[in-house]
């Protein structure tokens, strides 16, 4: 890159129920951002949205939250994925030197809807996978599930092992959304079945929530930080929309976003040259699954991983350090609070959870069932 | 010719829950019940806005300043209406004007009566028409009428 893009600082919000409206949500987290850094919205060139209009129920959602983010007669635009792709769009932009400071500000309240999970229903084919009234998101990671443990011969207590990980991360995260005391296999595994195997506690709590981050290039990085962490590496990769039509064994949209993520990086063994990783897994399957494909675990060997402690805060990777989307996991911010939290990691602030190689770091984003698009990000100090 | 096949779909639209941001409303309401129009002002800015949000929508500051506003102002633009939003036909036509009303720098749109619509202009002075008998809701500002 000719240009290096900086995240100088952040702001993050989730819980089961944050009380609030769309638009004090975004004026909150900007305005926060803004004090934390002591600029206001005068510093700040390009507001890149995420947001969608079905989660938000207004169509063009970010006409509404564009002025509470700060945004009047700025550049605005909304990109209506997961927040890490609105994360290296706004990157983009600063490293083509069309801009050198962005927000990018990823939110939706969707933990207080009334059908947190139903609504992916309207994202499926309607002509097709909406008549079977069979696929819903819940049951289709559940195919996912399955179909993984099944091909790597692992047994379902391995589900257990990555909530109850991923569990005690999120508890000791003042951040999260879901922070259970206490929190064992036997917990888990008395939680009900919502489809075979996955489990309530084997699925992302519905979570409202946000986050703000500002981007800035390398010269307005030295104004506005004293810990700049560096994006190194970006890659991107969509699989086919039909599930029928993929082997959900594996990822290769994660695979390939990885491997081109690694080669702009000059990533050449990821499992020994990254400290950790932030995953978007919002399924407990979904985490070893995904770190298999992106190379940081090695294939067929992920249950013995988690049994040795490998993917633990103090271990030799540790996976979603932060308790991953299985502490929250609000839509369109996912991805961006997981970039949030690498970075949190590699300036050295993550408390009870910091791990100790904290100098590069994979951040991983997806959006549609099963994963269907990848997003990943390498990031620095 | 080939054949098109219907599915049809339905669409749950209590997933929805919003929200409302109360003060600016309230204390619009609250004051319409004496026939004053309550906004709220910028500290920065001087930007009066009606009803009034939770922030300067420019300054992107905080705002709590209550300042009232006339009853009285004039037409920005307007529109004669020959059918509802929906599309369905009105018996007669609705006159619905922007109004800026004295006082207050954003507009607000309301309906027009006691003009014909061929006499609407922009720049037309207009006051509000009240209720006969104010009870703390939107209803309380019936219509705009020639000043």
């Amino acid at each position: 890159m000719d240009r290096k893009v900086a995240i100088a600082g952040f702001r993050m919000a989730a819980a089961p129920d944050l009380e609030t409206t769309r638009e004090r949500l975004v004026f909150e987290l900007s305005k926060g951002l803004l004090d934390d850094l002591g600029i206001d919205r005068d510093a700040v060139d390009n507001f890149v949205l995420c947001s969608n209009d079905f989660l938000d129920g207004r169509t063009i959602s970010h006409v509404f939250l564009g002025p509470p983010a700060g945004g009047y007669m700025k550049d605005q635009t909304k990109v209506e994925m997961d927040g890490l792709n609105a994360f290296i769009y706004a990157s983009m932009g600063i490293i083509s030197g069309q801009y050198d400071v962005t927000m990018v500000l990823a939110m939706s309240l969707t933990g207080s809807q009334v059908s947190p999970y139903l609504y992916f229903d309207y994202s499926l084919d309607p002509t097709y996978d909406r008549q079977l009234k069979l696929l819903n998101e819940l049951s289709a990671a559940a195919l996912e599930a399955r179909s993984y443990l099944a091909a790597n011969g692992y047994p379902e207590e391995l589900l257990d092992a990555v909530a109850v990980q991923n569990l005690k991360n999120a508890a000791a995260n003042p951040g999260q959304a879901r922070r259970i005391e206490g929190v064992s296999r036997e917990k888990v595994k008395g939680s009900p079945y919502y489809y075979e195997p996955l489990r309530e506690l084997h699925c992302y709590p519905p979570t409202d929530g946000g986050c703000a981050m500002l981007l800035v290039s390398e010269r307005k990085a030295e104004e506005l930080t004293d810990k700049p962490v560096w994006l190194l590496g970006m890659g991107r990769s969509t699989d086919i929309y039909f599930i029928g039509d993929r082997d959900l064994s594996t990822s290769l949209s994660a695979a390939q976003a990885a491997q081109r993520a690694y080669a702009m990086a000059g990533i050449k063994d990821p499992a020994a040259e990254l400290g950790f990783a932030e995953i978007s897994s919002p399924f407990a399957h979904q985490e070893p699954l995904l770190a298999e494909s992106m190379g940081l675990l090695e294939k067929g060997k992920a249950a013995a991983a988690y049994e040795a402690g490998d993917t633990a805060v103090d271990g030799g990777m540790p996976l979603n350090p932060s308790g991953g989307p299985l502490g929250g996991n609000p839509l369109c911010a996912a991805g961006l609070i997981r970039v949030a939290e690498a970075a949190r990691q590699l300036r050295g602030e993550a408390g009870e959870n910091q791990v100790k190689k904290a100098d590069k770091a994979l951040v991983h984003g997806q959006d549609g069932l099963c994963a269907q698009q990848s997003a990943v990000v390498i990031l620095g100090t | 010719m080939e054949e098109t096949k219907v599915v049809t779909g339905a669409w749950e639209l209590s997933t929805f829950k919003f929200n409302v941001e109360g003060r600016g409303l309230q204390l619009m309401l609250k004051h319409m019940k004496d026939r004053k129009l309550m906004g709220i002002k910028c500290h920065q800015c001087g930007t009066v806005y009606l009803p009034g949000p939770f922030y300067c929508r420019k300054c992107h500051i905080k705002i709590d300043e209550p300042a009232e506003v006339s009853d009285h102002g004039q037409v920005m633009t307007f529109t004669i209406g020959y059918a509802d939003v929906r599309g369905n036909p009105l018996d007669e036509p609705r006159i619905a004007p922007i109004v800026k009303l004295d006082g207050c720098d954003s507009w607000i749109m309301g309906v027009m009566q006691g003009c014909a619509p061929e006499d609407v202009h922009v720049g037309m002075r207009v006051k509000v028409q009240w209720a006969e008998e104010t009870t703390g809701s939107l209803q309380d500002m019936q219509y705009f009428v020639p000043e």
